[in-house]
């Protein structure tokens, strides 16, 4: 037996799930290699913290805990947000949004605002702005 | 009463009884979230997380898979989340765990009272070295071996929650497994030759 298929066959040989034949050849595989013993080791270790890790019991309370997390959710199990109304709803208010912009434009472009009232009168109009004399020419005078 | 129909009355409007499930499936989902984070506390946390996820997604539930496969599938993303999360935080984990003792996950080995404490901390070292050759694993090969080495699942089970081939789960545990071996013999030679240093620094010492 190789190093290669003697650890491969660590976990059977592990668990004793290998027929009698195949147990002593690794056996005697790692009665002789150093590398495969100190790998098995290695294996058993992992194998040991593992099991006292899946050992552990869950918090006593963990059930009271959850359902009172549960009595505090906002979201009631059968109020279904469908994937239908999680889709629609972004759509909806972005063309929302783009329909008040549009709105507010078209709205800024109908918008004429109201001229004023306060026109030249039409003899101030008519006045040549030749034929005034300059003041200063007046006070010389 | 089999978990559809507890789903069924759930949904329509009994959420009491939740409690069932929780019940059932408690500690299934407290050994996976134990397998990703190594600690009793962070996992009890983790599966209320999970369950609270379950219960607000559970209109969402077919029944085309077992409604455990659905709830492994999120415990395991859950697991995963956190654990992505928290892999910036691990120096102020690690400060943690040494600053507060009563840490369960660290201690996971049990031990009797008068053992030489030497021994003990060889031991919690190896306890962290299993830990961290898990924790260094790519997602899917460490969520494979999570899977059958901590909730015993067979191929089928497992390749059913990934959503792939029992040919593949097979493949992926294969390649954990070694990947694991390697890391640990790396660990193992690594922590002989500081040792080695240490002694010969010692008897160096010694000498002069």
């Amino acid at each position: 037996m190789n190093c290669q298929l003697c650890q491969e066959k660590f976990e059977e040989y592990h668990e004793g799930r290998l027929p009698s034949g195949t147990k002593t050849q690794v056996d005697a595989h790692l009665g002789i290699c150093r590398k495969c013993a100190e790998s098995y080791r290695l294996f058993t270790l992992a194998e040991r913290v593992i099991s006292s890790e899946k050992s552990v019991m869950s918090n006593p309370f963990l059930t009271t805990r959850i359902m009172t997390g549960i009595e505090k959710s906002d979201v009631p199990v059968h109020e279904t947000e469908t994937s239908f109304r999680r889709i629609l709803k972004p759509v909806l208010v972005t063309i929302a949004l783009a329909a008040a912009i549009i709105y507010g434009i078209m709205a800024g472009n109908i918008y004429q605002p109201e001229r004023s009232r306060n026109t030249i009168p039409v003899e101030l109009a008519l006045i040549n702005d030749a034929a005034i004399e300059s003041v200063g020419i007046l006070t010389n005078e | 009463m089999d978990d559809v129909s507890v789903i069924h009355i759930i949904l329509a409007g009994d959420t009491e009884k939740f409690r069932i499930l929780v019940e059932q499936y408690q500690q299934m989902v407290f050994r996976t979230c134990m397998g990703f984070l190594h600690n009793k506390d962070d996992a009890d946390d983790l599966a209320q997380e999970v369950f609270i996820q379950a219960y607000q997604s559970l209109s969402r539930f077919k029944g085309e898979s077992a409604f455990s496969t659905w709830l492994y599938r999120i415990a395991v993303n859950a697991c995963l989340n956190k654990t992505r999360k928290s892999s910036g935080k691990v120096f102020l984990q690690r400060l943690d765990e040494i600053m507060n003792s009563a840490s369960v996950g660290i201690k996971a080995i049990p031990y009797a009272e008068n053992e030489d404490p030497e021994k003990i901390l060889i031991r919690q070292e190896h306890v962290e070295w299993v830990q961290k050759a898990l924790d260094s694993l790519p997602e899917n090969q460490r969520t494979a071996i999570i899977l059958s080495k901590y909730d015993e699942l067979s191929q089928k089970e497992i390749a059913d929650i990934l959503n792939t081939t029992e040919g593949a789960v097979e493949a992926l545990l294969q390649r954990a497994k070694k990947s694991l071996r390697e890391k640990l013999s790396y660990k193992n030679k690594k922590n002989k030759i500081r040792r080695r240093k240490k002694i010969s620094f010692v008897s160096n010492h010694k000498i002069n």
